[in-house]
């Protein structure tokens, strides 16, 4: 069968030729990634493939994995890439070459705990809606060392997680609720997701390839969290996510808090002009897919941000157009949405700043 | 001589849907010796109405909201007056109806409730709201599927002995007696073409898209080999049905598919086809593919819900994994490569099939058998034993 009638205007992304791909993205990571391969292969459901993309490493990596590819017992397929890509555009290249019906995500320095790969695919299998399944994790230091929080209680996420068994589209647009590491995505979602779009790299506010994939996933089909920890997630001062412990919590969140709040106008506003374009790209992705109902929720939360964008008008119209936001639900009843309202109420009372705030994390604008 | 036992079905309303059909032919073929059949639509009427017998006594109870007491209480007051021994409810809302008249004490006739809740998927939960009800007015639950019964068991908490198992079986008299309608002079269709029906309210469950994206996945000599005819309410929710439309010139198949609406003539259109086709995502049922198959039409339909899951191997359509448009694609290219004969046959193999394990008369006497137990009168051990447990 050659389809003449491609189902969208985007290139097409080929049939799955297997059952579970993992793809991995690797960059100068020799000092841990031997423990991630070995556990991987220590998987009670072993993975068809492993699809690395190696971001220009100029350490062992490439060749820890060429050697850890002689005895693997699944293919290892890895590219190296010739120009730096950062981490978002490197895991879409990884993504482009899985094959796999359901594929799962790997992070360098993680350890995978021997069911998480049987966990995550069991729940895509038992249910063919679902689109993406993810995990908590537990932190471990970088020797490995047991840290005892739990990743989802780090990213402030854990008390709504916990209470959904399914995540709804309108939550991964609101915030980054996910980590790459600890999901496995049906090839439906990945399908949609790709090619990534500009905006997912607009400066003000980049959205990472994790929560664009989740973002989708949950735009053209139902995602699961599963409340266990299924990997030990790495903390060291390298890694591309943030995560706060122990006393840097507090200090980072009223950090992050008064940022918000007191984040000057023309900053606001580029933010929120960001993620109205990343919410309409995810939108349009869900319209072809014929998931209507979700695109319209996407596209009314973009539109919303769009209201968000403060001009020159009236004090008095600029929270006119709040309290209309908050009376139909636009910012969502969480706390996110509170520190939000009264983020625009700030700004729209005293609209002079011009630079841009430091938040004090890493992807903060991404996290928060 | 006994008392005939007095049941009452009761739905939302009348329209065309999976759940009414199933209300109206338990209605419809309950023996009319031991049963004397009500039905109440606590809503509003529909096109249902007059595939009833003429024996049914109908009441329309027009309730505006869930806890419209005035028609709560005007429902109660005719339960009693009429001596009502079995309250059979289809739906959720109307189960919760129901309860409430027992519970606030209007009611006391025996409540079974029907569920043929499609959206397990997305909610497997079962909150205050459910649970209440189901402990406090139901006397038996009946599942359409087993992941329905073991929800009811172990999530609930029901007891096993008050769930049952009851598959969704077809009327076959109403398929016997249809005259087939010529769908390609209805509907414009040209000749040479294998016409094929959907019949799926424009509901975003029901996912035409992804039939959609499958046909257009056709090469251009398939897609021009067939032709496809929608038949199902377009009202229902129109956001969906204009994206669908919207969707079906983007593909640039429009001309290959016809919307027809609803209608309630589903067995002479079934008649007039060449095969059914189906691309839910999530069903409890569905009763769709019983009636395509007592229409001896071959299928090509997702599999999900108990019905298709029953059916999988028993070569009577092609069934493909929900969402999968590519899938959905390779069983229509797979339907088209056969023979008219190869159809027939396939469409065949259905109708016996429904004979002998779907047949509207085998449902029914499960039900019966679970009225009788709930009043206490003895019947036959065989069609007693249905207990999911």
């Amino acid at each position: 069968m050659t389809p003449e009638h491609p189902t969208t205007t985007r290139n097409r992304y080929p049939r799955a030729q297997c059952a579970v791909s993992v793809a991995l993205c690797t960059l100068n990571g020799e000092r841990w990634i031997e423990q991630l391969l070995d556990s991987i292969a220590s998987q009670q459901r072993l993975p068809d493939e492993v699809v690395v993309q190696d971001d220009c490493s100029d350490d062992n990596t490439v060749v820890l994995i060429e050697e850890f590819s002689q005895h693997a017992p699944f293919e290892v397929r890895l590219e190296v890439n010739e120009n730096r890509l950062g981490s978002t555009a490197n895991f879409a290249a990884a993504l482009t070459r899985c094959r796999g019906r359901f594929i799962a995500l790997a992070d360098q320095d993680d350890v995978w705990y021997p069911n998480k790969l049987q966990r995550l695919i069991d729940e895509l299998e038992l249910d063919p809606t679902v689109t993406m399944a993810f995990s908590d994790a537990d932190l471990i230091g970088p020797e490995g060392q047991p840290l005892g929080h739990r990743l989802w209680d780090t990213r402030l996420v854990g008390r709504t997680l916990r209470k959904r068994a399914v995540v709804p589209e309108e939550l991964f647009a609101r915030r980054a609720l996910t980590t790459g590491c600890t999901m496995a995505v049906r090839r439906r979602a990945v399908a949609a997701s790709l090619p990534f779009p500009a905006a997912l790299d607009n400066e003000a506010a980049p959205m990472r390839h994790d929560r664009w994939l989740s973002l989708v996933a949950a735009s053209v089909g139902t995602v699961r969290a599963l409340p266990e920890s299924l990997l030990g997630f790495r903390v060291h001062p390298d890694q591309e996510t943030g995560v706060l412990v122990g006393a840097q919590l507090p200090r980072a969140l009223g950090r992050a808090a008064t940022a918000v709040l007191s984040a000057p106008v023309d900053y606001s506003n580029q933010t929120h002009l960001a993620r109205a374009d990343q919410l309409e790209a995810a939108a349009e992705r869900a319209n072809e897919m014929g998931d209507f109902e979700e695109a319209h929720t996407l596209t009314e939360i973009a539109n919303h941000h769009r209201a968000r964008v403060q001009g020159e008008g009236s004090t008095a119209g600029r929270l006119r157009s709040i309290v209309e936001g908050v009376r139909a639900g636009a910012y969502g009843w969480d706390r996110l949405g509170l520190v939000a309202i009264a983020g625009d109420t700030v700004r729209s009372v005293r609209p002079g700043r011009r630079s841009k705030p430091d938040t004090g994390m890493k992807n903060g604008s991404d996290s928060l | 001589m006994l008392r005939k036992m007095k049941v009452m079905m009761v739905t939302d309303s009348l329209q065309v849907g999976g759940a009414e059909q199933v209300a109206v032919d338990i209605a419809n073929s309950l023996d009319r010796d031991t049963h004397e059949v009500y039905f109440c639509a606590t809503r509003c009427d529909g096109l249902l109405r007059s595939s009833l017998k003429s024996d049914v006594e109908v009441m329309v109870l027009e309730r505006s909201a869930t806890w419209d007491l005035l028609k709560l209480l005007a429902f109660g007051k005719y339960v009693r007056s009429e001596g009502i021994d079995v309250l059979h409810s289809h739906g959720r809302g109307t189960m919760r109806f129901i309860a409430l008249c027992k519970a606030l004490g209007i009611i006391s006739a025996q409540h079974v409730f029907h569920d043929h809740f499609g959206r397990m998927h997305l909610d497997r939960s079962a909150g205050r709201g459910l649970k209440i009800p189901l402990h406090r007015g139901v006397d038996a639950y009946i599942g359409v599927e087993s992941r329905l019964c073991r929800w009811a068991i172990d999530t609930v908490g029901l007891p096993a002995a008050k769930v049952s198992l009851v598959r969704s079986g077809v009327d076959l008299e109403r398929f016997s007696t249809a005259s087939p309608i010529d769908l390609r002079e209805e509907f414009d269709l040209g000749e040479g073409n294998l016409v094929l029906l959907m019949v799926a309210n424009f509901r975003p469950q029901k996912d035409h898209p992804t039939l959609f994206q499958a046909i257009a996945e056709l090469s251009k000599a398939q897609q021009e080999s067939l032709r496809l005819v929608v038949c199902g309410s377009t009202t229902a929710d129109p956001a969906y049905f204009e994206g669908c439309m919207e969707m079906l010139e983007r593909l640039k198949i429009h001309h290959l598919v016809r919307t027809i609406g609803v209608r309630n003539d589903a067995p002479a259109l079934m008649a007039g086809a060449d095969a059914g086709v189906f691309s839910s995502k999530n069903e409890s049922g569905p009763l769709v593919l019983l009636e395509y198959m007592a229409s001896k039409l071959p299928f090509v339909a997702t599999e999900t819900g108990e019905i298709a899951h029953a059916v999988k191997d028993a070569g009577v359509g092609i069934l493909t994994e929900p969402r999968d448009y590519l899938a959905l694609a390779d069983g229509l290219a797979a339907l088209l490569e056969m023979t008219p004969e190869q159809r027939a046959e396939m469409g065949e193999r259905g109708r016996q099939l429904v004979i002998t394990e779907f047949e509207q008369h085998v449902v029914v006497r499960q039900v019966e058998a679970i009225y009788a137990q709930l009043l206490r009168i003895c019947v036959p051990s065989d069609a007693a034993n249905t207990q999911a447990s």
